[in-house]
């Protein structure tokens, strides 16, 4: 339903915590986005909306403490409005994966960042699951999976 | 000494690593090391490189958990800006591991660094199939873990030979299966719509799953689809429908608006059931981004019409309640909204001119700069004063907005906004477009546009925009020319401008133009002199401006001379040295156009400075006489844009009558035989030039033509009974003269500038009722819409003339054209962007793929199967060549099996006719494959 190009997390200092590109852009493209995405979302104030344009099409972002959370999506055919639904999604879902998620865990966790994101955001940014417990619940069973998996090799 | 019990060390190691006890640097050591770093960029830079090349040697290694554990290190330094491509074979290896953890992380990275890269993807096909042989009882979530990654990779080769196990998978008992195998379906299909064609039924059954999160997986799926080509899904609204109302999860509802959006595009007829209904549901649902989801439903879905003004209200009355709320992502997504309805129709919007003036004063800049753009639809005559007073208040750098007025908060706030430069580029534009709206119908009084223009001038020159000074002189210069009665006051504040140091250097178009109407208008002006010097004391123009300064200072030069009366010769001489020596130091600019310009100009002015020598009682005839009929022969009107390249359209030039008769040539000829040899040599000089191409061989037309000049006559004068005797000799001439071409001949010569267009026999051609001549219709056209609307607008002071230009040449082309017509061409040339119509999306349509949808049909397009066989044939065996130097042991052999199936293939696409049958066969194969399954699936359905 929202056709998500990328999705990046940004910290307050402009670094880059996580990101995650639906669409297909080489490398260069990437840091330049990255880059002026950072600038431009930061130097924006509180009271000012959380849309922007940028190149061709629109930025959604959505600042969680000291995380930024940006999102581009496709200029003509999605709600913005949703788009910063399914970051509140993502957030929560962290938040009690997490229990409490502060910008440290993202950092030191980032693969399970991802996992969640891979479950929020399905199928190239195009869809999102939006059951929380759904989410977190294949994350679970998949870690307990890993964790017998391991456990198995060990005992054989 | 080692006991045959005691485990080695390195055994110890590769026991414990699964417990993520490694002793080699883990992801928590490199993220640490990053930030113990610091601030400090060198040791960072040399942290990262050391850890980088540790990687390198780590990937490497047989240990699959050591190789995970590099490969997660590489994922995280990608965030670095580090490009991990070079990993991707490694990546692969962890991918293939039978075990969960490796799995995740494998497709993680693949995830991440696999986008469209040919060869790696190649060889991930092999892997995917075999993680996706679904035999109805595998690991929900490793099936899960492949689904997830899968849609990365997803490839046309990959997507067929898939296809089958996803099907299957849709009977599974999981939901979690189900829905992923739907959204890893979505790929499938934009890779391989057959397969989506051959199984529809089986598809869209799941829209009726029991589960809530595979019916929502599936209506994402089609509404994406949909967007890139409606059609097939058309057949499904009454089901959409029927689900759109018992369904009570606004994300559902959301897709299904979105779906709806796409598919009333195609399908004009779904707008009188839906949008009822699309309204009922807009006043009962409290949920915002439903309500804005149905009016973007309704408005790009084009389900309200230009002139359904009740839809209008009730969609704008909820972006009204939309855009007075605090929360600024409404705001802004609500003026967006504005904007589009404004493109539908600008009467919906203007009555609300108070809101639209509220959000230009918002505090952020982004939604003030959308409230720019719905400007246009909202002015009129009354309150175009008040905006443009509060758009040039905004030039101050520093913008206080008090927030308690929009937050609505006891405590006052003064927020500091940044104007940056952009927008007030932006303002500056839009100033201007909604004052010459119409053909300046809003603007109540020229001399206060005039300061406008003028305040503006010097306030935009600090933006260094050119594109602003470009407006805002094409403006100055519009108003000079359309507003006769505004010429004395609008010169001197051009003079202003021009002596004004500051603007010429910064805005140096606004210069420019301002430089060509004293020019234009020098009659205006009466110290010429003056004018004159301030220009040649300008240095450092560019040289489109010079281009232009060098005519002008000629034209002021020729209206002082001749205007103002007692005029001393001494002045005169003066003037002329300091031209000459302006001109003389421009004579050898770079810039030919300058160049040429100035050396006419130079000599002229030489051969002026002589004839002052000769006499010096009084002006010589080169400066009284022959200097204004240079400029002066004709007023200049505005012209319609375009109007030129219509006219040299439409005009012909008559070719077939002669200037003279025969026996009148002959006389002549007969009389200047004497002179005839030296003039006879001078014309075929100007032949050469090409410019009267229909002098092709004749002398005795050649002759014709010089004593046309000579005598002055024009072939007009000739009478109509003449003009028929000469035309048919003409013709009969014509036939037989080979020198002839035929057809689109005469369209060509028009193009060049020539006394021989012929207006009369274009009418004969383009209007053949009328028998005036199109002369008299360009007065028409420029008289008839300025009387209009001096009735109209009894009140406004200055008139404006109106663009002239000719009417289309269509079949009642005779009759006038309106005011109202002429207006509207002139409205969407200036203001495009409100009055046209939206775009429809199908024009922007993109398919990922070659491929046509002919979803039901059944029948597949065999050309553009071909095509595409063909083209995915080179792309494997282009990819291959490059693979067999690699080392990888897992999936070579089916490879190079393949690889030569291609070359094959493709050899035998060299060879013409032979390819078509080949790829036809090949074409077959895959179908019945898929038909294949269903009958033999469903025992595998069941047990689960």
């Amino acid at each position: 339903m929202t056709q998500i190009k990328y999705m990046l997390l940004v910290s307050r200092q402009g670094k880059v915590r996580l990101m995650r590109w639906y669409s297909a852009y080489d490398s260069k493209e990437r840091s330049k986005i990255s880059r002026e995405l950072a600038t431009m979302v930061l130097a924006r104030k509180a009271k000012m909306c959380n849309i922007l344009e940028y190149q061709d099409h629109k930025v959604v972002y959505k600042r969680y403490a000291s995380l930024y959370f940006i999102c581009g999506i496709s200029s003509d055919s999605d709600n913005e409005l949703l788009t910063l639904e399914v970051i509140h999604r993502y957030v929560e879902a962290m938040d009690s994966y997490f229990n409490n998620v502060c910008e440290l865990d993202i950092i030191f966790n980032f693969t399970k960042a991802y996992e969640i994101l891979n479950e929020v955001l399905v199928c190239d940014g195009s869809m999102t699951e939006t059951s929380k417990q759904a989410i977190l619940r294949s994350v679970m069973t998949m870690d307990s999976l890993e964790t017998s998996d391991n456990l198995d090799q060990v005992l054989s | 000494m080692t006991s045959l019990y005691a485990p080695s060390a390195d055994d110890v190691m590769r026991r414990l690593r699964p417990f993520g006890l490694f002793f080699e640097k883990s992801l928590k050591d490199l993220i640490k090391g990053i930030r113990s770093c610091g601030e400090n960029p060198e040791e960072l830079e040399r942290f990262l490189s050391k850890t980088l090349s540790e990687c390198r040697q780590e990937v490497e290694s047989p240990d699959l958990d050591l190789k995970t554990n590099a490969v997660v290190k590489l994922t995280y330094l990608e965030m670095y800006g580090f490009d991990m491509s070079w990993a991707n074979f490694y990546i692969l290896e962890v991918m293939s591991s039978s075990r969960l953890q490796h799995k995740r992380v494998g497709y993680l990275a693949a995830s991440q660094s696999f986008h469209k890269d040919p060869d790696i993807l190649m060889l991930a096909t092999n892997l995917l199939k075999k993680d996706l042989k679904y035999d109805g009882n595998n690991d929900v979530l490793k099936m899960g873990v492949t689904l997830s990654g899968l849609s990365t990779m997803v490839t046309a080769p990959l997507a067929r030979d898939i296809c089958g196990d996803l099907f299957s998978m849709l009977g599974s008992s999981k939901p979690y299966i189900r829905k992923k195998a739907i959204s890893a379906l979505f790929k499938v299909f934009l890779q391989y719509p057959e397969a989506l064609r051959d199984n529809f039924d089986k598809f869209v059954a799941k829209l009726e799953d029991e589960d809530m999160s595979v019916v929502s997986a599936t209506v994402s799926v089609i509404c994406e689809l949909s967007k890139k080509n409606p059609r097939p899904f058309v057949q499904l609204s009454p089901l959409l429908y029927e689900t759109l109302f018992t369904i009570d999860n606004n994300w559902i509802i959301i897709r299904l608006l979105k779906l709806f959006t796409n598919l009333s595009q195609v399908e004009p007829k779904l707008r009188a059931k839906v949008l009822p209904k699309i309204l009922e549901l807009m006043e009962v649902t409290s949920a915002t981004s439903v309500i804005y989801e149905s009016i973007n439903c309704i408005v790009k879905g084009r389900m309200l019409e230009p002139d359904d003004f009740d839809t209008a209200l009730s969609c704008l009355e909820e972006l009204t309640k939309f855009c007075n709320s605090n929360d600024p992502n409404l705001r802004y997504i609500s003026v967006v909204l504005f904007y589009k309805i404004g493109k539908i129709n600008t009467g919906f919007i203007s009555e609300f001119n108070t809101l639209v003036i509220r959000l230009l004063k918002d505090v952020d800049i982004s939604i003030r700069s959308r409230a720019l753009e719905l400007l246009e639809g909202i002015t009129d005559d009354e309150n175009i004063a008040q905006i443009v007073q509060i758009l040039v208040k905004q030039f101050a750098d520093k913008d206080v907005v008090l927030a308690n007025k929009l937050l609505k908060q006891t405590r006052q706030e003064n927020i500091e906004i940044e104007v940056p430069n952009s927008y007030k580029i932006k303002m500056v534009g839009t100033i201007l477009r909604i004052c010459s709206l119409n053909n300046y119908a809003n603007v109540p009084d020229f001399d206060w546009y005039l300061a406008v223009l003028s305040d503006l001038c010097v306030i935009s020159q600090d933006l260094r925009n050119e594109n602003i000074g470009l407006q805002l002189g094409a403006e100055l210069r519009n108003i000079m020319v359309k507003v006769p009665s505004m010429r004395e006051s609008c010169i001197s504040t051009i003079v202003g401008l021009v002596s004004n140091n500051d603007i010429c250097r910064q805005l140096p178009m606004v210069f420019r133009e301002c430089l060509w109407c004293v020019g234009e208008y020098s009659s205006l002006v009466s110290n010429g002199n003056d004018i004159i010097r301030l220009v040649i004391q300008q240095r450092r123009l560019t040289p489109e401006v010079q281009q232009i300064a060098a005519q002008a200072l000629i034209k002021i030069f020729s209206s002082w001379c001749n205007t103002s009366g007692s005029i001393q010769i001494n002045d005169v001489k003066e003037v002329i040295q300091e031209l000459i020596a302006f001109f003389e130091s421009l004579s050898s600019s770079k810039s030919f156009e300058v160049q040429e310009r100035c050396v006419e100009f130079l000599e002229f002015f030489k051969l002026c400075a002589e004839s002052l020598e000769q006499n010096d009682e009084e002006l010589p005839l080169l400066i009284t006489e022959v200097l204004p009929s240079f400029f002066n022969a004709y007023e200049l009107n505005p012209i319609l844009h375009g109007t030129l390249k219509k006219v040299q359209n439409s005009l012909s030039i008559d070719l077939d009558t002669p200037f003279l008769s025969e026996d009148e040539v002959r006389k002549l000829l007969e009389e200047e035989s004497s002179k005839h040899e030296a003039e006879s040599t001078l014309a075929s000089d100007l032949d050469m030039d090409g410019e009267f191409e229909e002098d092709e061989d004749e002398d005795v037309e050649e002759h014709a033509y010089k004593d046309e000049q000579l005598s002055g006559r024009n072939h007009t004068d000739l009478t109509e009974e003449e003009k028929r005797v000469l035309e048919k000799e003409r013709r009969k001439e014509k036939l037989t003269n080979p020198f002839y071409l035929e057809g689109d001949y005469e369209d060509y010569v028009v193009k060049k500038e020539n006394p021989l267009i012929d207006f009369s026999s274009d009418q004969e051609r383009n209007y053949p009722e009328s028998s005036s001549l199109l002369v008299g219709e360009f007065k028409n056209v420029s008289e008839n819409p300025m009387k209009a609307k001096k009735e109209r607008k009894k009140k406004k002071k200055a008139e404006v003339l109106v663009d002239e230009g000719v009417p289309e040449p269509t079949g009642d082309a005779a009759v006038l054209p309106d005011p109202q017509l002429a207006r509207s061409i002139s409205s969407s040339k200036n203001s495009s962007r409100i009055n046209l119509k939206m775009q429809t999306k199908l024009e922007s349509f993109n398919f990922d793929q070659p491929q046509q949808y002919v979803e039901d049909s059944g029948i597949v397009g065999t050309e553009g199967q071909h095509e595409i066989d063909q083209l995915r044939a080179k792309f494997a065996g282009s990819s291959l060549g490059q693979d067999m130097d690699e080392e990888v042991v897992i999936v070579k052999r089916k490879k190079k099996k393949r690889s030569k199936d291609k070359k094959h293939s493709k050899k035998k696409d060299g060879k013409g006719h032979l390819t078509h049958e080949e790829s036809e066969k090949r074409d077959s194969v895959p179908a019945p494959h898929v038909e294949d399954f269903p009958a033999s699936d469903p025992p595998a359905q069941e047990p689960l």
